[in-house]
């Protein structure tokens, strides 16, 4: 053979070597096992923890408070989309969640040419001029009066 | 032949092997050093994805524009300020010009901070509104999904249970995928430096729980539910046979999963 062709060969043989070193040491584990990505990321992803601690969790320790809501107009609200992030409070009771205002009422039931026709929608400037909407409403049962 | 064998061949051939034979260990220890980097982070056992499908689906009719999904996502996940892994957007369609010939007038469409804090009083007189409505956005979770073809890396995939996700140590932050998804639900993370987008919060729906904006949600607007697992009454079917549902942009053949109820025309 003459020698550039062996020359040539011994280069390809090398450049061969080299990728598959490369390869060996630079290809994470698991890429490949699904697909063309590395299958540990799924956990990774998943290895965070959660913020909102669920509705379940709220249950559980006041199954009162969910009965009287899952009866009355409010059943399809979570409680956390009221009363704000429970984590803390189910790790430790004594955790006391914030007080709520008027703004949080407001946010959904100021009435606006957008909003959907079967939601109660109120203009709060000519509905009330105080600042409790619980003087008139009760939260969990909004049918009833206090 | 016999000529061939020198004591100094033999010699430097056994000092390759021995060679070889010490280099592997290093070359563990080396390999181990780079993968490393990929080190799993401990997730909850037992979730197998290929058994199930997740799927999520909007009604603009239920709708209510609180803006309290967007602000849960943004809390769930550390989203930085300034972008969204859901947002809202508010459409107002005007009354057409008087005799105009138009059916519709402009169709105007906002999202202020993506709908976190609600929305301000629209600008338009109420008078001028033909019809205004509010549509949730979110990523697609596409069958074909763009910004998945378009990685140069393998960094962000369609995993088995129908979430496309980004795996963040792997991502080079080349931002092709963000311009190749046709519904804008992909950003830049200035934080970490590379792509981020809706997980279906990946970390809860593996635990068992809902994601944060179908969670919090006041008016089940979202519905989030487990195609391979139907729970008796199962929502996401009931949302399918009671409403006639489409999706979005289906012109670009991406295949997108998440179903809307309700959609006008305008919507885009």
């Amino acid at each position: 053979m003459p020698p550039q062709i062996i020359r040539l060969v011994l280069l390809t043989i090398g450049i061969v070597c080299v990728y598959f070193t490369a390869r060996y040491f630079l290809v994470p584990p698991s890429f490949g096992q699904y697909g063309h990505y590395r299958a540990n990321a799924l956990q990774d992803i998943a290895s965070r923890q959660p913020f909102w601690a669920g509705k379940a969790s709220c249950v559980e320790c006041h199954p009162d408070h969910a009965r009287k809501l899952a009866a009355a107009e409010h059943k399809t609200l979570s409680c956390e989309t009221c009363h704000g992030p429970g984590r803390a409070h189910v790790v430790n009771p004594v955790e006391k969640l914030p007080k709520l205002n008027m703004s949080l009422c407001v946010r959904c039931h100021q009435a606006s040419p957008s909003r959907p026709k079967w939601l109660h929608q109120i203009n709060v400037h000519n509905h009330y001029t105080g600042s409790v909407c619980t003087e008139c409403h009760v939260p969990h049962q909004p049918n009833e009066v206090p | 032949m016999s000529d061939n064998i020198t004591r100094r061949g033999v010699l430097k051939s056994l000092a390759g092997i021995v060679g070889g034979i010490l280099a592997m260990p290093a070359a563990r220890t080396c390999k181990a050093a780079v993968q490393n980097v990929f080190a799993i982070a401990p997730a909850p056992k037992g979730y197998d994805p290929f058994k199930h499908k997740w799927l999520m689906a909007l009604d603009v009719d239920r709708c209510i524009g609180c803006g309290l999904c967007v602000e849960a996502c943004c809390e769930e996940n550390g989203v930085p300020e300034g972008h969204f892994r859901t947002w809202i957007e508010r459409y107002v369609i005007t009354q057409p010009k008087a005799g105009s010939g138009e059916m519709r007038g402009e169709t105007i469409v906002d999202s202020p901070d993506g709908g976190k804090e609600g929305f301000p009083e629209s600008l338009i007189p109420k008078e001028d509104i033909l019809k205004s409505f509010f549509v949730p956005k979110m990523c697609n979770l596409c069958e074909n999904s763009p910004c998945t073809q378009v990685c140069p890396v393998g960094a962000t995939f369609d995993a088995p249970d129908g979430a496309v996700l980004i795996d963040k140590n792997y991502c080079i932050g080349c931002g092709f995928c963000v311009q190749a998804c046709p519904y804008g639900c992909r950003f830049f993370n200035p934080i970490t430096h590379t792509a981020d987008k809706c997980t279906l919060c990946y970390h809860r729906i593996t635990r068992g729980l809902k994601p944060a904006c179908v969670e919090i949600c006041p008016s089940q607007a979202r519905i989030f539910g487990d195609l391979k697992n139907p729970v008796p009454d199962d929502p996401l079917q009931r949302f399918r046979s009671t409403n006639k549902v489409e999706t979005l942009k289906q012109y670009l053949g991406t295949g997108p999963r998440v179903l809307y109820a309700g959609l006008d025309e305008e919507v885009r």
